[in-house]
């Protein structure tokens, strides 16, 4: 399982590495659908089926399908390679320092133990806040095993539904409004 | 099943493909690369959201993220329309070129 993790986050990075230094467009967009491709294995892996189909059906399907028409449309001349001078080093350098400090933040910041885990600096409020014993592990009410013996599209799909029924509802006012916004710009021009 | 241990380097390959897409934001000139390396980007904001809720034992990060996707898509939506009609009007697909707003 490890190694199934790690090779698709090799994959992810090394394709993203793609998307951003492909001189030619089409070669971009491939690029994406295989990083795509592998947030959707690591979102299976970490215990979103309902969002690794999502991820394929939406993102790889039809927004990048949406993506390679619009490029075989407009056929966009291959870019000159940006120059490697003193900016690429420090956007390098950039990256770089970016990930390293994520990483042992992540690493350094947080404990772990079988009941959850929280983050170091909520200890001490643990103490001095709750009089009675308190468990520091904050813990939420979706453990990995009863979502999976509940199944994960329908523990999801209830919250949806119940709990966040209204950025739901809004959510589908945001695509009704981007689909007139689509229509509206892609009309032809009425002559005067 | 996925080990905890595992947490920092998806949080480190998220943090990866968040400055990757910036980096591209940035350093690329043709609004397609451009609207691609946003949604890296927002990519990169999901698997974090989601990565949180599987250790936290949660489910508000996978909705969150699937928030998060359809705002990708209605955005790549109004993106490509607005570039098809700058391509319409005749203009090169550069976002140097592209400047009207800022003048």
């Amino acid at each position: 399982m490890n190694v199934l993790v790690a090779v698709a986050m090799a994959l992810a990075a090394i394709s993203s590495l793609g998307v951003v230094l492909s001189r030619q467009t089409i070669y971009s967009a491939l690029s994406l659908v295989v990083t795509l491709a592998m947030v959707a294995v690591l979102f299976l892996l970490l215990n979103a089926q309902f969002l690794f189909a999502v991820q394929l059906i939406i993102y790889a399907g039809a927004v990048m399908v949406l993506f390679v028409f619009i490029i075989a449309l407009l056929n966009p001349e291959a870019e000159d390679r940006p120059a490697l001078d003193w900016r690429a080093f420090v956007g390098l350098a950039a990256v770089a320092a970016v990930t390293i400090l994520v990483f042992v933040a992540a690493g350094n910041g947080i404990t772990y133990n079988n009941n959850g885990f929280r983050a170091l600096a909520l200890q001490g409020a643990c103490t001095t806040l709750n009089a009675g014993p308190c468990d520091p592990y904050h813990t939420f009410s979706f453990p990995v095993d009863a979502v999976n013996a509940a199944g994960n599209v329908q523990t999801v799909a209830g919250q949806l539904f119940t709990t966040y029924l209204l950025p739901f509802e809004i959510t589908s006012l945001l695509l009704l409004v981007a689909i007139i916004g689509a229509v509206y710009l892609t009309r032809r021009a009425v002559r005067p | 099943m996925i080990s905890t241990g595992l947490f920092p380097y998806i949080l480190g390959l998220s943090a990866f493909l968040f400055t990757v897409g910036a980096a591209g934001v940035l350093i690329r000139r043709n609004p397609l690369v451009v609207f691609m390396c946003i949604e890296l980007m927002l990519n990169a904001a999901n698997v974090a959201l989601v990565a949180y809720g599987r250790f936290l034992n949660s489910q508000e990060g996978q909705i969150f993220a699937f928030m998060v996707i359809v705002v990708a898509a209605a955005e790549v939506v109004v993106g490509l329309a607005i570039i098809t009609q700058i391509f319409r009007l005749g203009r090169e697909l550069d976002v140097d070129d592209i400047s009207e707003l800022s003048e």
